[in-house]
């Protein structure tokens, strides 16, 4: 009879991007098994990367001893703001590591706030990581207190990760589900917004920006987030231009204490829920991963006047 | 809170004042002498009410205190937890735990209510530090998610309208370091030419300007300005969409 959980199978070949989950339910299991995969990998030279709360990272260093010197600590309340701002993060610390390393492990922790929404805004997180970084030779263990973790989370660690570590080693995740597929199950629809005011849309990107700054500083924007804003909305336009046949429309104000601008182009728009969120490479554009970097959301859909990109600052 | 969130550290000020008697209301909830000082409980309430602000989307169905506490619990549970993990004590540590619980014991038959560190340190001859780390090792903080009160948890309660001393240092030591740690406005990523252009050009904390008027202040042609510009908006997307891997490794 096969000691495999249920929703897991036995693991096939190994991909360049390895995705794991592991649920613990102690504290000392959770150092032991991460001390214990980190330490494998920096046996063979691999670099090493530990995301968490600042007292579970200074557990982790003790633990870790000698080896702590080789690992970099990443304080999970600087990073896990936003998805797109972590996967940012990552890639950062992906990328300084793999400067002088052959591949990556990781050990990062996910925190889950008290609100079901939020859980789908990072389970969906999960879900594009398997894309976002698969092109890198790296294997990220996502960690999860089982005490107390909701049943939804629980499920989507399921539907997210490839594989699992459990009690009997690495196990492939029966429930796993293709990113688009997730993203587009725990995506919220964008909602009318009442009370935006149109600017004349224009082609020139300079004009653009330039209305765009007089704008934020008429809506009382903070000076230090004024220029993330017109940098994702030179992004946002310039996409506009080159695929979307022009701007049809712009529309802007505050809504809830965001400063919002919509950009809408005359092209059939795009469906693909990933775009964005993928770290740059050979074939994956910057321009909208920036935009998703400096902004707090940037939601996607078609309206009656064309496709529309809503940007919330 | 959007703009505590944004950045506007003046509005993070507001934020931790507003909800600092909640914090330091959480804070009472555990007890003294458990091996942290009651400003270090604060300080980890005040990261998680931050944490909280700089996650916190409007359009959640949870009202932001509601939220926020969530962070700040967890935040000072996982401070209580790694004081209150196992510890492996000397030999001499051991000993002296022993003379503190015997201590203790005699004290309770005496005088039918719980020794002060004062009481303990007298009673074992150790320094009161001694008594409160070697208590440490081994008490575990009660009723963690207990609510002040029970039946409602967000109300307010006498001891959130208490002033409480500790709250005002632990308050600005962790304002300045989330300050620190967070700094990042894009413009100071860039040559200070570069930054006057953007800023001149946008009016970012001062009057807009056209190209020809800040070429004029600059000796430069409106033209060459603009070039300045263009690369310093280049400058800063290359920055934020920094390539995965260099292309050779990541083919």
């Amino acid at each position: 009879m096969s000691s495999v959980p249920d929703g897991l199978v036995e693991l096939g070949s190994m991909p360049r991007f390895r995705h794991t989950a592991f649920v613990y339910e102690t504290q000392d299991e959770y150092v032991s098994r991460s001390v214990a995969f980190l330490r494998e990998g920096l046996e063979m030279d691999e670099g090493a990367v530990i995301v968490n709360t600042r007292p579970l990272l200074g557990v982790m260093r003790e633990a870790l001893g000698a080896d702590a010197g080789k690992v970099a600590f990443v304080d999970l309340e600087s990073v896990q703001t936003r998805p797109s701002r972590t996967l940012a993060a990552y890639n950062e610390v992906y990328v300084d590591l793999l400067q002088r390393a052959p591949s990556v492990r990781a050990v990062a922790g996910v925190a889950h706030g008290p609100d079901r929404d939020e859980w789908d805004e990072w389970i969906g997180f999960e879900a594009v990581l398997n894309r976002a970084f698969e092109h890198l030779p790296a294997w990220v263990v996502c960690t999860y207190d089982g005490s107390g973790l909701p049943a939804p989370v629980r499920e989507g660690v399921l539907q997210t990760h490839p594989e699992m570590l459990t009690g009997d080693g690495w196990r492939k995740s029966g429930e796993y589900e293709d990113a688009v597929q997730v993203l587009r199950k725990t995506a919220r629809e964008p909602e009318p917004l009442q009370g935006l005011r149109a600017i004349p849309a224009t082609d020139d990107l300079e004009s653009f920006q330039q209305r765009l700054a007089t704008e934020l500083a008429n809506e009382g924007v903070p000076v230090a987030k004024r220029l993330d804003m017109i940098l994702a909305g030179r992004e946002i336009a310039a996409n506009a231009l080159r695929h979307g046949g022009g701007l049809s429309a712009i529309r802007l104000g505050s809504f809830d204490g965001r400063f919002v601008c919509e950009v809408i182009d005359r092209g059939g728009g795009f469906d693909d829920p990933t775009v964005g969120f993928l770290a740059p490479r050979s074939g994956v554009g910057k321009g909208l991963w920036v935009a998703r970097q400096l902004t707090w959301r940037i939601e996607f859909f078609r309206s009656t006047s064309g496709f529309v990109a809503r940007i919330w600052l | 809170m959007v703009a505590a969130e944004a950045g506007d550290a003046a509005a993070r000020e507001r934020l931790v004042e507003a909800f600092m008697p909640a914090i330091a209301s959480i804070a009472r909830g555990y007890p003294s002498g458990a091996g942290f000082e009651r400003g270090e409980l604060i300080q980890e309430g005040i990261a998680g009410l931050l944490f909280a602000a700089r996650r916190y989307d409007f359009r959640l169905q949870t009202p932001f205190w509601a939220y926020a506490a969530f962070w700040v619990r967890k935040a000072m549970q996982e401070l209580a937890a790694e004081v209150g993990r196992p510890v492996s004590l000397s030999d001499r540590a051991v000993r002296s735990l022993a003379r503190i619980r015997s201590a203790r014991r005699e004290h309770l038959q005496t005088h039918r209510s719980e020794p002060t560190i004062k009481d303990l340190s007298r009673a074992t001859g150790l320094t009161p530090h001694q008594v409160n780390s070697l208590l440490a090792t081994e008490r575990i903080p009660r009723g963690l998610e207990e609510p002040i009160d029970p039946t409602e948890e967000t109300a307010t309660t006498v001891g959130e309208t208490i002033a409480d001393p500790t709250a005002e240092e632990a308050y600005s030591g962790v304002l300045q370091r989330i300050e620190i740690s967070e700094m990042r406005e894009l413009a100071s990523r860039l040559e200070e030419r570069e930054q006057l252009v953007l800023r001149a050009h946008y009016g970012l904390g001062q009057p807009a300007q056209t190209l020809a008027q800040i070429g004029e202040s600059l000796g430069l042609t409106a033209e060459r300005v603009r070039q300045i510009e263009t690369a310093a908006l280049r400058r800063l997307r290359d920055g934020l969409a920094r390539p995965a891997l260099p292309e050779e490794r990541s083919t």
